[in-house]
């Protein structure tokens, strides 16, 4: 494999998300950060010319940039059949939560951003309840996997999954969503931090 | 805060859902509280401050056999005094930085916190089975409503159900604030797995129904 080179914004759930996955896959990529806020930059000349539509992170590898946290899981994962299961069920299921990681729960990523950056408050209104609904299909799924027995989003071990769907549950208190409402998800939270090589990000406290 | 026959009893947390050695929030009628498990089994329940600079103590960590807070460390044992302050290690801390305890109890599956005079732990009939943990949620609507709901033995917060589903189901209901709960359920043993899937889709439908009642809908995708 070539040098991994990452088009990275710290406090950035996505970027986060593909930071997270190359410390458990043992990867260093070379960073780059771009200054989202408040430099805006994702949104300049040079940055589009990079990635098109805007989107973070940005993953150089083999000579290709991927954009977007869920292609660049993808990308990482090819080929490891424990983080992506070739049988079709399995990788049905992973496809599945990849797909709600990148739509409905964008929502939760979208009221943290607006509590942290644009000075919403904890009032209901319909975005956030959007992404609490969200928060609670995760919760749900989690809640009857643990009847049987079972500890990870899909399957008998962590996948690409589990990865995409991290932060928003890690991170819901910066938009005022406790842990306590969600047993199942803080449970599922625990396993994901002790995974070998787990790294945090602002807001995912360190407990040394 | 509305009397219940149930004295002062409050159900925090399943049992299953406090792992030793870790810490979770939990509110009764807006008193926010820390739960924690220490390596000895032991579960303890204090107001959600640290004596130190008031943070929240339910976002620290446990270590050592007690709870730290994530501001400055300062650790907490059993007994709710400070054991230790990171910044000053070789201080013996007075006896007068404590956290506060409050009673617990620990039946039926769950975690108990009295947070008035308490007689004894309810659930004289709920005593006479073994419950296998379903799950919590939470419920954005008044605790009393999905008691009725639920046909909850009047002014209790737990009791044994026979309705609505098949065999008998130990449900226990924590008032959050005025419109927001939530829901323990857990069924009577043995139960195969099938049954324990049935009822924790039964409770997500008791939260559908409760919420709609009160005007709360939680809809996923329905904001671009």
């Amino acid at each position: 494999m070539s040098e991994l080179v990452l088009h990275d914004d710290e406090l950035d759930e996505d970027c986060y998300r593909v930071r997270l996955f190359l410390s458990l896959l043992g990867l260093q990529a070379r960073r780059v950060a771009v200054d989202v806020v408040p430099g805006g930059q994702q949104d300049g000349p040079a940055f589009r010319v990079i990635s098109p539509a805007g989107m973070l992170p940005v993953l150089h590898i083999d000579g290709q940039a991927v954009c977007g946290a869920e292609a660049a899981l993808l990308a990482l994962a090819h080929g490891r059949p424990a983080w992506l299961p070739e049988g079709r069920a399995e990788f049905a299921q992973v496809a599945h939560w990849l797909q709600f990681a990148g739509g409905p729960l964008r929502a939760a990523a979208r009221m943290r951003r607006a509590c942290l950056f644009e000075g919403a408050g904890d009032a209901q209104s319909d975005r956030r309840r959007a992404a609490v609904a969200a928060l609670r299909i995760v919760e749900d799924h989690l809640a009857h996997r643990r009847l049987e027995g079972g500890c990870w989003v899909v399957g008998e071990g962590p996948t690409v999954g589990d990865i995409a769907l991290f932060p928003a549950a890690a991170l819901c208190r910066d938009w005022g969503e406790e842990h306590a409402a969600y047993p199942a998800l803080r449970r599922w939270v625990r396993a994901v931090r002790a995974l070998p090589g787990f790294v945090t990000m602002p807001g995912i406290p360190d407990y040394g | 805060m509305g009397m219940s026959r149930d004295g002062g009893w409050y159900p925090l947390v399943l049992s299953a859902d406090l792992e030793p050695c870790t810490v979770v929030g939990s509110v009764v009628h807006g008193r926010e509280l820390a739960v924690w498990r220490d390596g000895q089994g032991q579960a303890h329940v204090w107001d959600d401050r640290c004596p130190h600079r008031g943070m929240r103590l339910s976002l620290g960590f446990v270590r050592e056999g007690a709870l730290a807070c994530l501001y400055h460390g300062w650790r907490f044992g059993a007994d709710g005094r400070c054991v230790h302050i990171p910044a000053h290690p070789d201080l013996s801390p007075p006896g007068t930085i404590r956290a506060a305890p409050l009673r617990v109890a620990e039946g039926h599956g769950l975690v108990w916190a009295s947070v008035q005079d308490a007689g004894p732990l309810p659930g004289d009939e709920a005593a006479k089975e073994t419950w296998l943990p379903v799950r919590s949620l939470r419920i954005e609507a008044p605790w009393d409503d999905v008691a009725r709901a639920i046909g909850m033995p009047d002014g209790h917060r737990a009791g044994v159900l026979d309705r609505d589903v098949e065999g008998r189901v130990l449900a226990a209901l924590l008032p959050v604030g005025a419109g927001a709960c939530m829901l323990h359920v857990q069924a009577a043993a043995p139960a195969e797995v099938e049954r324990l899937h049935d009822l924790a889709d039964w409770a997500q439908d008791v939260r559908a129904r409760a919420e709609e009642r009160a005007g709360q809908v939680f809809l996923a995708g329905s904001v671009a």
